[in-house]
Protein backbone atom coordinates (compact mmCIF):
# COMPACT_ATOMS: atom_id res chain seq x y z
CA UNK A 1 0.00 0.00 0.00
CA UNK A 2 0.98 3.36 -1.27
CA UNK A 3 -0.30 6.57 -2.11
CA UNK A 4 2.19 9.30 -3.21
CA UNK A 5 0.79 13.20 -3.13
CA UNK A 6 1.79 16.31 -3.53
CA UNK A 7 1.01 19.83 -2.82
CA UNK A 8 2.53 22.83 -4.04
CA UNK A 9 2.03 26.92 -3.67
CA UNK A 10 3.79 30.21 -2.68
CA UNK A 11 5.67 30.76 0.40
CA UNK A 12 2.31 32.24 2.61
CA UNK A 13 -0.07 29.85 1.46
CA UNK A 14 -0.03 27.02 4.02
CA UNK A 15 0.65 24.83 1.71
CA UNK A 16 3.60 23.21 4.29
CA UNK A 17 0.87 23.58 7.13
CA UNK A 18 -1.53 21.72 5.34
CA UNK A 19 0.45 18.63 4.50
CA UNK A 20 2.09 18.43 8.29
CA UNK A 21 -1.97 18.14 9.60
CA UNK A 22 -2.95 15.47 7.03
CA UNK A 23 0.68 13.52 8.28
CA UNK A 24 0.18 13.88 11.51
CA UNK A 25 -3.26 12.06 11.42
CA UNK A 26 -1.71 9.45 9.01
CA UNK A 27 0.98 8.77 11.55
CA UNK A 28 -1.75 8.47 14.30
CA UNK A 29 -3.57 5.68 11.76
CA UNK A 30 -0.98 3.81 12.21
CA UNK A 31 0.86 4.45 8.73
CA UNK A 32 4.54 4.88 7.66
CA UNK A 33 4.52 8.47 6.47
CA UNK A 34 7.11 10.88 4.40
CA UNK A 35 7.08 14.34 4.15
CA UNK A 36 9.37 16.46 2.46
CA UNK A 37 9.42 19.71 2.04
CA UNK A 38 11.05 22.27 -0.58
CA UNK A 39 11.22 25.95 -0.53
CA UNK A 40 13.91 28.07 -2.13
CA UNK A 41 15.44 30.96 -0.03
CA UNK A 42 13.20 33.27 -0.02
CA UNK A 43 10.91 33.91 3.39
CA UNK A 44 8.02 35.23 1.89
CA UNK A 45 6.82 34.83 -2.10
CA UNK A 46 8.90 31.93 -3.13
CA UNK A 47 7.86 28.56 -4.19
CA UNK A 48 6.96 25.66 -1.39
CA UNK A 49 5.74 22.32 -2.44
CA UNK A 50 6.08 18.92 -0.59
CA UNK A 51 6.10 15.49 -1.52
CA UNK A 52 3.83 13.29 1.08
CA UNK A 53 3.98 9.55 0.92
CA UNK A 54 1.86 7.35 2.92
CA UNK A 55 2.32 3.77 2.91
CA UNK A 56 2.71 0.44 4.96
CA UNK A 57 6.58 0.20 4.84
CA UNK A 58 9.92 1.87 3.73
CA UNK A 59 9.76 3.78 0.90
CA UNK A 60 10.94 6.77 -1.36
CA UNK A 61 10.08 10.06 -0.11
CA UNK A 62 10.50 11.28 -3.64
CA UNK A 63 7.19 10.29 -5.89
CA UNK A 64 7.35 8.78 -8.97
CA UNK A 65 3.41 9.69 -10.18
CA UNK A 66 1.15 11.67 -8.40
CA UNK A 67 -1.97 9.79 -7.81
CA UNK A 68 -3.75 13.45 -5.96
CA UNK A 69 -2.02 16.91 -6.78
CA UNK A 70 -2.70 20.07 -5.11
CA UNK A 71 -1.89 22.90 -7.35
CA UNK A 72 -2.22 26.55 -5.78
CA UNK A 73 -0.79 28.61 -8.60
CA UNK A 74 -0.07 28.58 -12.11
CA UNK A 75 3.98 28.14 -11.19
CA UNK A 76 2.94 25.24 -9.67
CA UNK A 77 0.76 23.94 -12.50
CA UNK A 78 3.15 24.08 -15.01
CA UNK A 79 6.01 22.90 -13.20
CA UNK A 80 4.21 19.56 -11.69
CA UNK A 81 1.82 18.31 -13.66
CA UNK A 82 4.00 15.93 -15.42
CA UNK A 83 4.23 14.21 -12.36
CA UNK A 84 0.27 13.50 -12.50
CA UNK A 85 -0.26 9.98 -12.68
CA UNK A 86 -2.71 8.90 -15.48
CA UNK A 87 -5.23 7.67 -13.10
CA UNK A 88 -4.38 9.97 -10.53
CA UNK A 89 -6.55 13.43 -9.76
CA UNK A 90 -5.44 16.90 -9.98
CA UNK A 91 -6.79 19.79 -8.00
CA UNK A 92 -6.40 23.12 -9.46
CA UNK A 93 -7.12 26.75 -7.35
CA UNK A 94 -9.31 28.18 -9.83
CA UNK A 95 -8.94 31.60 -7.53
CA UNK A 96 -5.15 31.86 -9.30
CA UNK A 97 -4.94 29.85 -11.77
CA UNK A 98 -6.00 30.74 -15.19
CA UNK A 99 -4.50 27.99 -17.52
CA UNK A 100 -5.55 24.80 -18.55
CA UNK A 101 -3.78 22.01 -17.20
CA UNK A 102 -1.95 20.06 -20.09
CA UNK A 103 -1.44 16.77 -18.65
CA UNK A 104 -3.16 12.96 -18.45
CA UNK A 105 -4.86 12.13 -15.58
CA UNK A 106 -7.84 10.86 -14.61
CA UNK A 107 -9.82 14.37 -13.65
CA UNK A 108 -8.99 17.28 -12.64
CA UNK A 109 -11.13 19.57 -10.51
CA UNK A 110 -11.33 23.31 -10.25
CA UNK A 111 -12.32 24.80 -7.24
CA UNK A 112 -12.03 28.24 -6.01
CA UNK A 113 -10.10 27.97 -2.64
CA UNK A 114 -9.63 31.23 -1.97
CA UNK A 115 -13.60 32.72 -2.89
CA UNK A 116 -14.87 29.75 -0.84
CA UNK A 117 -12.08 31.07 2.03
CA UNK A 118 -13.10 34.47 1.87
CA UNK A 119 -16.60 33.99 1.69
CA UNK A 120 -16.17 32.30 4.85
CA UNK A 121 -14.24 35.53 6.53
CA UNK A 122 -10.89 35.08 5.70
CA UNK A 123 -9.05 34.11 2.59
CA UNK A 124 -6.02 33.13 4.88
CA UNK A 125 -7.78 29.88 5.25
CA UNK A 126 -7.63 28.71 1.50
CA UNK A 127 -5.46 26.08 3.13
CA UNK A 128 -7.65 24.53 5.04
CA UNK A 129 -10.73 24.59 2.36
CA UNK A 130 -8.30 23.05 0.51
CA UNK A 131 -7.01 20.30 3.03
CA UNK A 132 -11.01 19.62 3.43
CA UNK A 133 -11.65 19.08 -0.41
CA UNK A 134 -8.23 16.75 -0.48
CA UNK A 135 -9.84 14.60 1.64
CA UNK A 136 -12.41 13.38 -0.32
CA UNK A 137 -10.27 11.46 -1.74
CA UNK A 138 -8.59 9.95 1.02
CA UNK A 139 -11.04 8.07 2.36
CA UNK A 140 -8.09 6.45 4.74
CA UNK A 141 -7.40 9.51 6.51
CA UNK A 142 -10.66 10.37 9.00
CA UNK A 143 -12.38 13.49 8.67
CA UNK A 144 -12.69 14.01 12.22
CA UNK A 145 -9.31 13.19 13.24
CA UNK A 146 -8.44 15.99 10.82
CA UNK A 147 -10.53 18.53 12.15
CA UNK A 148 -9.06 17.96 16.04
CA UNK A 149 -5.66 18.05 14.64
CA UNK A 150 -6.42 21.78 13.01
CA UNK A 151 -7.98 22.85 16.23
CA UNK A 152 -4.49 21.66 17.83
CA UNK A 153 -2.37 23.13 14.96
CA UNK A 154 -3.81 26.42 15.70
CA UNK A 155 -4.04 26.37 19.30
CA UNK A 156 -1.60 28.91 19.98
CA UNK A 157 -4.04 31.22 18.39
CA UNK A 158 -7.52 30.13 19.93
CA UNK A 159 -9.75 32.88 18.09
CA UNK A 160 -9.10 31.97 14.68
CA UNK A 161 -9.68 27.85 15.69
CA UNK A 162 -13.03 27.91 14.91
CA UNK A 163 -12.58 29.40 11.60
CA UNK A 164 -10.62 27.00 9.94
CA UNK A 165 -12.34 24.10 11.68
CA UNK A 166 -15.32 26.04 9.48
CA UNK A 167 -12.96 26.45 6.56
CA UNK A 168 -12.06 22.56 6.68
CA UNK A 169 -15.31 21.59 7.00
CA UNK A 170 -16.70 23.81 3.95
CA UNK A 171 -13.88 22.55 1.82
CA UNK A 172 -14.99 19.00 2.96
CA UNK A 173 -18.84 19.50 2.05
CA UNK A 174 -17.99 21.20 -1.01
CA UNK A 175 -19.43 19.54 -4.15
CA UNK B 1 12.89 5.52 25.80
CA UNK B 2 11.28 4.09 22.82
CA UNK B 3 9.25 7.37 22.15
CA UNK B 4 7.11 7.34 18.63
CA UNK B 5 7.18 10.10 17.03
CA UNK B 6 6.92 12.06 14.00
CA UNK B 7 10.00 14.33 13.61
CA UNK B 8 12.15 15.82 10.94
CA UNK B 9 15.56 14.08 10.60
CA UNK B 10 17.83 17.61 11.87
CA UNK B 11 15.66 17.17 15.21
CA UNK B 12 15.22 13.76 16.09
CA UNK B 13 19.15 13.92 15.14
CA UNK B 14 20.22 16.50 17.51
CA UNK B 15 17.51 14.94 20.23
CA UNK B 16 19.26 11.55 20.00
CA UNK B 17 22.67 13.47 20.21
CA UNK B 18 21.56 14.53 23.56
CA UNK B 19 20.17 11.40 24.41
CA UNK B 20 23.51 9.78 23.30
CA UNK B 21 25.24 12.28 26.28
CA UNK B 22 26.46 14.73 23.79
CA UNK B 23 27.52 17.62 26.40
CA UNK B 24 29.10 20.26 24.27
CA UNK B 25 27.67 21.64 20.97
CA UNK B 26 29.81 24.50 18.97
CA UNK B 27 27.94 25.45 15.89
CA UNK B 28 27.41 27.93 13.22
CA UNK B 29 24.25 28.07 11.27
CA UNK B 30 24.47 26.93 7.64
CA UNK B 31 20.91 26.27 5.57
CA UNK B 32 20.54 22.63 5.47
CA UNK B 33 21.71 21.99 9.05
CA UNK B 34 20.34 25.09 11.18
CA UNK B 35 17.41 22.96 13.18
CA UNK B 36 20.84 20.70 14.83
CA UNK B 37 22.57 23.38 16.46
CA UNK B 38 18.86 25.63 16.92
CA UNK B 39 17.08 21.96 18.13
CA UNK B 40 20.15 21.50 21.16
CA UNK B 41 20.47 25.20 22.00
CA UNK B 42 17.04 25.54 22.68
CA UNK B 43 17.60 22.02 25.14
CA UNK B 44 21.14 22.81 26.33
CA UNK B 45 19.36 24.93 29.17
CA UNK B 46 17.08 22.17 30.35
CA UNK B 47 19.59 19.77 30.24
CA UNK B 48 22.46 21.18 31.55
CA UNK B 49 24.72 21.06 28.06
CA UNK B 50 27.00 24.00 26.93
CA UNK B 51 26.26 25.31 23.45
CA UNK B 52 27.95 28.21 21.73
CA UNK B 53 27.78 30.10 18.58
CA UNK B 54 30.96 30.76 17.49
CA UNK B 55 32.21 33.33 14.94
CA UNK B 56 32.47 30.94 12.18
CA UNK B 57 32.88 27.22 11.28
CA UNK B 58 37.06 28.08 11.43
CA UNK B 59 36.31 28.48 14.77
CA UNK B 60 33.66 25.97 15.65
CA UNK B 61 35.64 22.88 14.23
CA UNK B 62 38.78 24.04 16.55
CA UNK B 63 36.84 24.49 19.86
CA UNK B 64 35.15 20.91 19.13
CA UNK B 65 39.02 19.82 18.51
CA UNK B 66 39.50 21.65 21.87
CA UNK B 67 36.72 20.11 24.01
CA UNK B 68 37.35 16.63 22.29
CA UNK B 69 40.89 16.23 23.92
CA UNK B 70 39.22 16.59 27.48
CA UNK B 71 37.40 13.58 26.82
CA UNK B 72 33.83 14.61 26.77
CA UNK B 73 31.39 13.83 24.08
CA UNK B 74 31.27 16.69 21.51
CA UNK B 75 29.64 17.20 18.09
CA UNK B 76 29.06 20.18 15.48
CA UNK B 77 26.43 20.06 12.34
CA UNK B 78 27.65 21.98 9.30
CA UNK B 79 27.36 21.72 5.65
CA UNK B 80 29.61 21.80 2.52
CA UNK B 81 30.76 25.29 2.84
CA UNK B 82 31.40 25.54 6.84
CA UNK B 83 32.86 22.21 6.43
CA UNK B 84 35.37 23.41 4.35
CA UNK B 85 36.03 25.65 6.67
CA UNK B 86 37.08 22.83 9.02
CA UNK B 87 39.52 21.02 7.18
CA UNK B 88 42.73 21.84 8.97
CA UNK B 89 41.21 21.24 12.49
CA UNK B 90 40.00 17.82 10.75
CA UNK B 91 42.91 16.81 9.45
CA UNK B 92 44.40 18.24 13.28
CA UNK B 93 41.74 15.87 14.75
CA UNK B 94 42.79 12.91 12.65
CA UNK B 95 46.78 13.44 13.79
CA UNK B 96 45.70 13.83 17.43
CA UNK B 97 43.28 11.35 17.75
CA UNK B 98 40.41 13.22 18.91
CA UNK B 99 36.89 11.76 18.73
CA UNK B 100 34.62 14.44 17.78
CA UNK B 101 31.42 13.79 15.88
CA UNK B 102 30.59 16.17 12.72
CA UNK B 103 27.52 16.08 11.06
CA UNK B 104 27.90 17.28 7.57
CA UNK B 105 24.40 18.15 5.72
CA UNK B 106 25.39 18.18 1.80
CA UNK B 107 23.44 20.77 -0.28
CA UNK B 108 24.82 21.19 -3.90
CA UNK B 109 28.43 23.24 -4.60
CA UNK B 110 30.63 23.93 -5.82
CA UNK B 111 30.70 26.81 -3.51
CA UNK B 112 27.65 28.39 -1.86
CA UNK B 113 25.47 26.69 -4.52
CA UNK B 114 22.33 25.72 -3.75
CA UNK B 115 20.54 24.37 -0.76
CA UNK B 116 18.59 21.15 -1.81
CA UNK B 117 19.78 18.12 -1.23
CA UNK B 118 23.10 16.50 -2.91
CA UNK B 119 25.94 13.89 -2.53
CA UNK B 120 28.67 16.16 -4.10
CA UNK B 121 30.90 15.90 -1.03
CA UNK B 122 31.41 12.72 -0.81
CA UNK B 123 35.25 12.93 -2.15
CA UNK B 124 35.75 15.42 0.58
CA UNK B 125 34.29 13.25 3.56
CA UNK B 126 35.58 9.99 2.30
CA UNK B 127 38.93 10.68 0.96
CA UNK B 128 39.94 13.23 3.45
CA UNK B 129 38.92 16.80 2.81
CA UNK B 130 42.39 18.41 4.79
CA UNK B 131 45.62 17.39 4.55
CA UNK B 132 48.10 14.92 5.10
CA UNK B 133 47.18 10.88 5.09
CA UNK B 134 44.62 10.62 7.46
CA UNK B 135 40.86 9.18 7.32
CA UNK B 136 37.68 9.74 9.18
CA UNK B 137 34.87 7.24 9.09
CA UNK B 138 32.17 8.31 7.39
CA UNK B 139 28.20 7.28 8.21
CA UNK B 140 25.35 7.62 6.18
CA UNK B 141 22.12 7.18 6.85
CA UNK B 142 19.11 6.57 4.57
CA UNK B 143 16.17 7.61 7.16
CA UNK B 144 15.24 9.27 9.97
CA UNK B 145 15.18 6.22 12.34
CA UNK B 146 19.10 4.93 10.61
CA UNK B 147 20.32 8.96 11.28
CA UNK B 148 19.26 8.39 15.31
CA UNK B 149 20.76 5.24 15.36
CA UNK B 150 24.38 6.57 13.75
CA UNK B 151 24.74 9.40 15.47
CA UNK B 152 24.65 7.71 18.80
CA UNK B 153 26.97 5.26 17.52
CA UNK B 154 29.24 7.96 16.05
CA UNK B 155 30.05 8.63 19.56
CA UNK B 156 31.11 5.52 20.38
CA UNK B 157 33.08 4.79 17.08
CA UNK B 158 35.12 8.31 17.83
CA UNK B 159 36.02 6.92 21.54
CA UNK B 160 36.84 3.19 19.96
CA UNK B 161 39.51 4.47 17.82
CA UNK B 162 40.34 7.87 18.96
CA UNK B 163 39.20 9.47 15.56
CA UNK B 164 36.60 12.10 14.43
CA UNK B 165 33.50 10.64 12.86
CA UNK B 166 31.31 11.85 10.09
CA UNK B 167 27.88 11.67 10.03
CA UNK B 168 27.03 12.47 6.27
CA UNK B 169 23.30 13.31 5.84
CA UNK B 170 21.63 15.98 2.90
CA UNK B 171 19.12 18.34 2.66
CA UNK B 172 16.39 15.88 1.78
CA UNK B 173 17.10 13.44 4.91
CA UNK B 174 17.72 16.37 7.07
CA UNK B 175 14.36 18.27 6.06
CA UNK B 176 12.18 15.75 6.06
CA UNK B 177 9.74 14.18 8.45
CA UNK B 178 8.94 10.79 9.01
CA UNK B 179 7.60 7.96 11.61
CA UNK B 180 11.12 7.39 13.73
CA UNK B 181 11.20 5.61 17.18
CA UNK B 182 13.61 7.89 19.62
CA UNK B 183 16.80 6.05 20.89
CA UNK B 184 17.48 6.01 24.61
CA UNK B 185 19.90 7.33 26.61
CA UNK B 186 23.44 6.31 26.58
CA UNK B 187 26.17 6.00 28.82
CA UNK B 188 29.79 7.35 27.63
CA UNK B 189 32.11 4.07 28.66
CA UNK B 190 35.41 4.51 27.68
CA UNK B 191 38.90 4.60 27.97
CA UNK B 192 39.94 8.22 29.03
CA UNK B 193 43.24 7.95 30.44
CA UNK B 194 44.49 9.33 27.25
CA UNK B 195 42.29 12.98 27.94
CA UNK B 196 43.64 16.35 29.22
CA UNK B 197 41.78 16.33 32.18
CA UNK B 198 44.06 18.54 34.52
CA UNK B 199 47.30 16.19 35.76
CA UNK B 200 46.83 16.47 39.62
CA UNK B 201 47.66 13.66 40.97
CA UNK B 202 49.33 11.91 37.64
CA UNK B 203 51.92 12.25 34.80
CA UNK B 204 50.31 14.92 32.42
CA UNK B 205 49.04 13.83 29.27
CA UNK B 206 50.91 15.19 25.95
CA UNK B 207 48.99 16.13 22.98
CA UNK B 208 50.89 17.09 19.90
CA UNK B 209 50.72 16.78 16.40
CA UNK B 210 54.18 18.53 15.61
CA UNK B 211 56.58 15.86 14.25
CA UNK B 212 60.21 15.71 15.37
CA UNK B 213 62.36 14.68 12.60
CA UNK B 214 61.57 12.41 9.89
CA UNK B 215 61.89 9.28 11.06
CA UNK B 216 59.49 9.86 14.20
CA UNK B 217 56.89 11.88 11.64
CA UNK B 218 56.93 8.52 10.16
CA UNK B 219 56.54 6.25 13.02
CA UNK B 220 53.84 8.59 14.12
CA UNK B 221 52.23 8.29 10.57
CA UNK B 222 52.53 4.30 10.35
CA UNK B 223 51.04 4.08 13.83
CA UNK B 224 47.90 6.19 12.66
CA UNK B 225 48.30 3.85 9.55
CA UNK B 226 47.28 0.54 11.56
CA UNK B 227 44.63 2.15 13.20
CA UNK B 228 42.73 3.06 9.92
CA UNK B 229 43.90 -0.64 8.74
CA UNK B 230 42.01 -1.73 12.02
CA UNK B 231 39.00 0.02 10.89
CA UNK B 232 38.67 -0.77 7.91
CA UNK B 233 39.26 -4.25 8.69
CA UNK B 234 36.46 -4.35 11.57
CA UNK B 235 34.14 -1.49 10.04
CA UNK B 236 32.33 -2.24 6.95
CA UNK B 237 28.60 -1.63 7.52
CA UNK B 238 25.56 -1.83 4.39
CA UNK B 239 22.80 -3.21 3.53
CA UNK B 240 21.68 -5.71 0.71
CA UNK B 241 18.54 -6.14 -0.77
CA UNK B 242 17.20 -8.72 -2.98
CA UNK B 243 21.15 -9.30 -4.81
CA UNK B 244 21.28 -13.10 -4.97
CA UNK B 245 19.05 -13.49 -8.26
CA UNK B 246 19.45 -9.84 -9.28
CA UNK B 247 20.63 -9.17 -13.12
CA UNK B 248 21.38 -5.08 -12.03
CA UNK B 249 22.41 -4.17 -8.81
CA UNK B 250 21.69 -0.72 -8.10
CA UNK B 251 24.08 0.88 -5.82
CA UNK B 252 23.27 4.06 -3.82
CA UNK B 253 23.31 5.68 -0.23
CA UNK B 254 21.73 8.11 1.72
CA UNK B 255 18.60 9.61 0.39
CA UNK B 256 19.66 8.76 -2.80
CA UNK B 257 19.36 4.83 -1.31
CA UNK B 258 15.54 5.73 -0.67
CA UNK B 259 15.02 6.47 -4.21
CA UNK B 260 16.70 3.39 -5.48
CA UNK B 261 14.49 1.28 -3.46
CA UNK B 262 11.47 2.54 -5.01
CA UNK B 263 13.09 1.82 -8.55
CA UNK B 264 13.66 -1.48 -7.66
CA UNK B 265 10.20 -2.19 -6.58
CA UNK B 266 8.95 -0.99 -9.93
CA UNK B 267 11.37 -2.84 -11.71
CA UNK B 268 10.49 -6.18 -9.51
CA UNK B 269 7.16 -5.15 -10.02
CA UNK B 270 8.01 -5.20 -14.09
CA UNK B 271 9.38 -8.26 -13.96
CA UNK B 272 13.31 -7.13 -14.01
CA UNK B 273 15.65 -8.85 -11.28
CA UNK B 274 16.99 -5.81 -9.68
CA UNK B 275 19.06 -5.67 -6.30
CA UNK B 276 20.40 -2.98 -4.52
CA UNK B 277 23.90 -2.32 -2.60
CA UNK B 278 23.61 0.16 0.27
CA UNK B 279 26.85 1.32 1.66
CA UNK B 280 26.10 2.51 5.29
CA UNK B 281 29.81 2.81 6.01
CA UNK B 282 31.36 5.15 3.26
CA UNK B 283 34.76 4.37 4.93
CA UNK B 284 35.39 2.12 5.36
CA UNK B 285 33.80 1.09 1.83
CA UNK B 286 32.24 -1.56 2.14
CA UNK B 287 34.04 -3.77 0.30
CA UNK B 288 32.30 -7.15 1.60
CA UNK B 289 28.94 -6.10 0.46
CA UNK B 290 30.24 -6.90 -3.12
CA UNK B 291 31.60 -10.54 -2.84
CA UNK B 292 30.10 -12.60 -4.57
CA UNK B 293 28.31 -10.70 -7.06
CA UNK B 294 31.25 -10.56 -9.54
CA UNK B 295 29.79 -10.94 -12.57
CA UNK B 296 26.37 -8.47 -12.49
CA UNK B 297 25.66 -5.22 -13.87
CA UNK B 298 26.13 -2.16 -11.68
CA UNK B 299 24.09 1.11 -11.88
CA UNK B 300 25.40 3.58 -9.23
CA UNK B 301 23.04 6.57 -8.80
CA UNK B 302 24.35 9.74 -7.00
CA UNK B 303 23.59 12.90 -6.64
CA UNK B 304 26.86 13.62 -7.64
CA UNK B 305 28.33 14.13 -11.14
CA UNK B 306 29.80 10.58 -10.35
CA UNK B 307 31.95 10.00 -6.96
CA UNK B 308 31.28 6.75 -5.14
CA UNK B 309 30.90 4.87 -8.37
CA UNK B 310 34.80 5.24 -8.41
CA UNK B 311 35.31 3.30 -4.98
CA UNK B 312 32.45 0.78 -6.73
CA UNK B 313 34.81 0.35 -9.99
CA UNK B 314 37.66 -0.04 -7.22
CA UNK B 315 35.99 -2.79 -5.91
CA UNK B 316 34.06 -5.10 -8.04
CA UNK B 317 35.97 -7.17 -10.88
CA UNK B 318 34.60 -5.83 -13.63
CA UNK B 319 35.07 -2.00 -13.98
CA UNK B 320 32.79 -2.11 -17.43
CA UNK B 321 29.97 -3.46 -15.95
CA UNK B 322 29.50 -0.16 -13.32
CA UNK B 323 27.48 2.18 -15.03
CA UNK B 324 26.51 5.38 -13.25
CA UNK B 325 23.41 7.83 -13.29
CA UNK B 326 23.71 11.06 -11.09
CA UNK B 327 21.25 14.51 -10.68
CA UNK B 328 23.07 18.00 -9.79
CA UNK B 329 22.16 20.85 -8.73
CA UNK B 330 19.61 20.06 -5.80
CA UNK B 331 17.53 17.41 -8.14
CA UNK B 332 16.74 14.41 -6.83
CA UNK B 333 15.77 11.75 -9.23
CA UNK B 334 12.31 9.98 -9.10
CA UNK B 335 12.08 6.30 -8.63
CA UNK B 336 10.62 6.20 -12.27
CA UNK B 337 13.75 7.91 -14.14
CA UNK B 338 16.04 5.35 -12.18
CA UNK B 339 13.92 2.36 -13.32
CA UNK B 340 14.00 4.23 -17.02
CA UNK B 341 18.26 4.25 -16.54
CA UNK B 342 17.54 0.62 -15.54
CA UNK B 343 15.83 -0.08 -18.41
CA UNK B 344 18.31 1.35 -20.61
CA UNK B 345 21.11 -1.39 -19.30
CA UNK B 346 19.23 -3.79 -21.95
CA UNK B 347 20.23 -6.55 -19.06
CA UNK B 348 16.87 -9.30 -19.35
Amino acid sequence: MKHELLFSGIGGQGIMMLGEILCNVAVEEGFQVTFAPFYGQEKRGGRTMCHVVIADGLESPIISEAELMLVMDEKSLKDFQNLMAPTGTLLVNSSMIDIEPDCQCKEVKKVPFYEIATELGNSKTANMVALGYLLKYMPYIPYEKVSKEVEKAFEAKPKVVPLNVQALKTGYEYK
Amino acid sequence: MGDKVFMQGNVALAESAIRAGCKYFFGYPITPSSEVPEYYARRAEEEGLVFVQGETETAVFNMIAGAAATGNRVMTATSGPGFSLGQEAMSFMAAAGLPAVVVEVMRPGPADGEILAAQGDYFQAVKGGGHGDYNTLVLAPCSVQEMCELIQESFELAEKYRNPVILLSDALLAKMRENVELPGRKEQNCDLSWALTGCAGRKHNVMTTCGDGSAQWEKYNLDLQEKFAKIKANEERWENYQTEDADIILVAYGSMARVAIGAMKLAREAGLKVGLVRPISLWPFPVKAFEGLGDKTFLVTELSAGQMVEDVKLTVPHKENVHFYGRLGGIVPTPKEIFEQIKKLGVK
